[in-house]
């Protein structure tokens, strides 16, 4: 899709529009079929592209290349921190700190090891703001905790957990950090060596680049059980031959992230506190979900609550009549069972106030222009639901 | 997603709204989603002249409100108790699973109709 027409396109933490540069990046990659383990001349391009991407990706990161290991993405780089650290300890399960509010690729292998190999699990619960508290981090920790798996930026709140505050408290006490940072990175200047973490999961279309593909920082490779056996590619941590044109496009991502994040963090952060100045002003009843200072939670998103309204018929009118689209804290429900937001029932939000519940964000190619005109449409939308509701 | 019969019943509902003297109201409510739908009519003589509805609910849950409406205006309770599951089933067009409760309750509501009106199915 064209750039210019991503006006109406707000949920960028579903997936990031491929930018242009990226986008062309790739495509001379496709016809680039020589495999980057091959020794014959053509293969030397390839492996240069292999290597030019981990360094770029090294960069983002600001640490150094061979601690950088390419996955299909954050799901499997989630799944492969979890299984990697914990199946050297099967033999003697222990126990594992998360949270409520991880992304389903978390919460479900962390309950695959539970269930399978008998380890113990402590679920951290946030305060009505959305943040873990430190106090219960440690409050947590046993002798036998062999990780703690946290997310820096929770994807529907965009709320920031404390991480170098965790992590300096595993430091103290020598247990594995793995941070889910799929949300973070690209939105906001990340420094794995000052945060001194253990694993870091990202994902390159959150960030402007191609789907399928992503990383795990490894500090130390000998720390974790290799993902895929047989090949000997990424030092024989995850064996196969690479996609190459995933592995370019999200070299170009990882690339114009380095120069711009900070700028596009300023230009997200502008439209945020647009948006919410002109919400708090539109007459509609609104909350906001999570905190909402820049210090707290990314710049690109706001979770409200509009009172009288459900989430998911205002997404509807949104994308049906005006081809806006915004994501939902509670999609339809069948008759047995609910499907509202893990993450805001865990914040202790009311019912009401989750089904009533939309999440916006937005990135590079969001103006004040289109947020002036998102808004005007939200408001009168809900306005539509509330007469259609009440009258 | 969304079917062209829901798109259409839920982008433009034709009868919202409320009516000064109702001769009839049926009200339903699922506990487990939340939707509320309270629909008002005017009947002379078994047939229903006006039917208006109010809902608070999904996108699916409102159009299924207004489909019910739209389509009992001009009928008769006996016609309309005399509709096959089938017919009903039909009246939303095809649905994806989490739209499926909707069938409940456009179900529901010909229930309510039926047993206020006093006529029984065929």
């Amino acid at each position: 899709m064209d750039q210019q027409h991503l006006s109406g396109y707000f949920d960028y933490n579903a997936t990031t529009p491929i930018s242009n540069e990226v986008a062309e990046s790739m495509i001379p990659a496709i016809t680039q079929f020589a495999n980057p383990s091959s020794s014959n001349r053509y293969s030397m391009l390839s492996k240069k592209a292999i290597t030019e991407t981990r360094n770029n990706v090294a960069q983002l990161l600001n640490t150094d290349a061979n601690k950088v290991f390419f996955t299909s993405g954050g799901s499997e780089a989630n799944n492969w921190a979890i299984k990697g650290v914990l199946f050297k300890h099967t033999a003697k399960p222990g126990h594992i700190i998360t949270t409520e509010i991880e992304h389903a690729s978390v919460l479900d292998t962390v309950n695959y090891c539970v269930s399978h190999f008998g380890f113990e699990v402590t679920y951290l619960k946030p305060n009505e703001h959305g943040v873990i508290n430190i106090a219960d981090v440690k409050q947590a920790l046993r002798d036998d905790t062999q990780l703690i798996t946290i997310m820096y930026a929770n994807n529907e709140t965009g709320v920031l957990q404390p991480i170098p505050a965790i992590s300096a408290l595993a430091k103290e006490h020598n247990i594995p950090l793995h941070v889910d940072a799929v949300q973070f990175v690209g939105k906001r200047r990340v420094d794995v060596e000052s945060l001194n973490v253990d694993y870091l999961s990202l994902s390159a279309h959150k960030f402007y680049g191609p789907k399928g593909i992503g990383c795990l920082y490894i500090k130390d490779a000998k720390s974790i059980i290799p993902l895929i056996h047989g090949g000997g590619q990424e030092l024989s941590m995850r064996s196969g031959t690479e996609n190459l044109v995933a592995v370019i496009g999200m070299s170009k991502a990882a690339q114009e992230a380095s120069l711009h994040v900070e700028q596009w963090d300023q230009d997200n952060w502008a439209c945020k506190q647009h948006m919410m100045t002109l919400l708090k002003s539109a007459p509609i009843q609104i909350k906001f979900n999570g905190t909402t200072a820049y210090q707290d939670a990314l710049s690109n998103t706001l979770n409200i609550s509009i009172k009288g309204i459900r989430g998911e018929a205002l997404a509807a009118r949104m994308e049906i009549i005006h081809s806006y689209i915004i994501s939902i804290g509670s999609a339809c429900s069948n008759n047995k069972t609910k499907n509202i937001s893990h993450v805001l029932k865990a914040m202790s939000m009311d019912e009401d106030d989750i089904q009533s519940s939309i999440r916006v964000s937005f990135g590079r190619f969001t103006s004040l222009e289109d947020v002036e005109k998102f808004v005007t449409t939200l408001v009168a939308e809900v306005q539509r639901l509330l007469a259609i509701s009440e009258g | 997603m969304y079917n062209d019969i829901i798109i259409d019943n839920f982008s433009d509902p034709r009868n919202v709204g409320d009516l000064e003297s109702a001769d009839h109201e049926l009200e339903i409510g699922n506990p487990v989603c939340g939707d509320r739908i309270k629909v008002q009519l005017s009947v002379t003589d078994n047939l229903i002249n006006k039917a208006v509805f109010r809902a608070w609910g999904c996108a699916t849950s409102v159009a299924t409100a207004n489909i019910f409406c739209r389509s009992i205006e001009g009928q008769t309770a006996t016609e309309i108790a005399q509709r096959q599951p089938q017919e009903i089933e039909a009246m939303l067009g095809e649905l994806e699973p989490s739209q499926h409760h909707c069938l409940h309750i456009l179900s529901e509501l010909h229930e309510k109709l039926t047993a206020q009106l006093n006529v029984g199915a065929a």
